[in-house]
């Protein structure tokens, strides 16, 4: 049976990709990522050595304890509002990378900004460049 | 060795795009934005010297292989922290996640062979000395 630290999980997933027989179910929402453990009787720890948080532990069979869920709202993008991923995993990437690299050119936190306004935000810049040398080109 | 992009020739064709998911069983990582009127801007992966993707990724999955950020697909557990890593949003989870290999095996990303424009290339000079070659004309035209 899987035992969950809810303060040290990520809302990743990662253990229900991993799972072969499907005892970690998740239920996710525009707003909302919920993780589910299913009590399971097998001694596979698949998941508690992909956790990345190392937030899950191998503990024996108990009839009596409770299904383990975790929720997470999901974090709005600055730009758009859209949501697009849980607080805990922004906070780890925000951990992880050096502070250096943490903000692009323009001073922008751009972890908080979702992938497709990172893509539009990066065509944006590329466009101006160009046209400021067209304009260059031909005064 | 990434893909660079000479903008001015890009026409939004959007070849490249659908190169990318042919050669890849249908997971593309090419996204061609259009910039209002003013331009098409194929976004690619930087293959960034300092890759947060691959500082993200906790299995190895992602890592540095020379110039190339190399994914090995049977390391990964879909956790998509690289793709709340990169910058330019370049890398796709899809349960699995996916990103620009540089069509590892082949000599030429299919992208560069495909653009009919000749937008893309592999060689990082080719798009200055193109406007250096644009700016001497303009000389020699006297405009």
């Amino acid at each position: 049976m899987i035992k969950v630290d809810a303060s040290k999980c990520l809302g990743c997933l990662s253990c229900s990709n991993v799972c072969p027989s499907q005892n970690i179910t998740r239920l996710e929402t525009s707003e909302k990522r919920s993780i589910h453990w299913k009590k399971c009787k097998e001694e596979c720890d698949l998941c508690v050595e992909f956790c990345p948080a190392k937030a899950l532990a191998l503990v024996p069979f108990d009839e009596a304890s409770e299904e383990p869920t975790v929720a997470f709202d999901l974090v709005p993008c600055k730009i758009c509002c859209g949501r697009y991923a849980t607080e805990p995993m922004l906070r780890r990437i925000e951990s992880i990378l050096p502070l250096n690299l943490q903000k692009d050119s323009t001073g922008l936190a751009w972890i908080w900004v979702c992938p497709a306004c990172r893509r539009n935000i990066e065509a944006d810049r590329a466009t101006k460049q160009m046209v400021l040398e067209r304009s260059r080109k031909r005064p | 060795m990434p893909v660079y992009v000479d903008i001015s020739r890009c026409i939004g064709c959007r070849s490249c795009e659908v190169a990318c998911q042919r050669v890849h069983g249908g997971k593309g990582h090419v996204n061609v934005h259009m910039a209002g009127d003013h331009a098409s801007v194929p976004i690619f992966c930087h293959h960034c010297e300092e890759a947060t993707c691959t500082m993200a990724c906790f299995t190895g999955a992602l890592y540095k292989d020379g110039e190339r950020t190399a994914f090995d697909v049977e390391k990964c557990t879909g956790c998509g922290l690289c793709r709340l890593a990169c910058p330019f949003g370049v890398v796709g989870t899809d349960k699995l996640a996916h990103k620009c290999d540089l069509c590892v095996g082949r000599e030429t990303p299919t992208c560069i062979l495909t653009c009919p424009a000749n937008a893309l290339s592999t060689d990082f000079e080719l798009a200055s000395r193109r406007a250096r070659a644009r700016a001497a004309m303009a000389v020699a035209r006297g405009r």
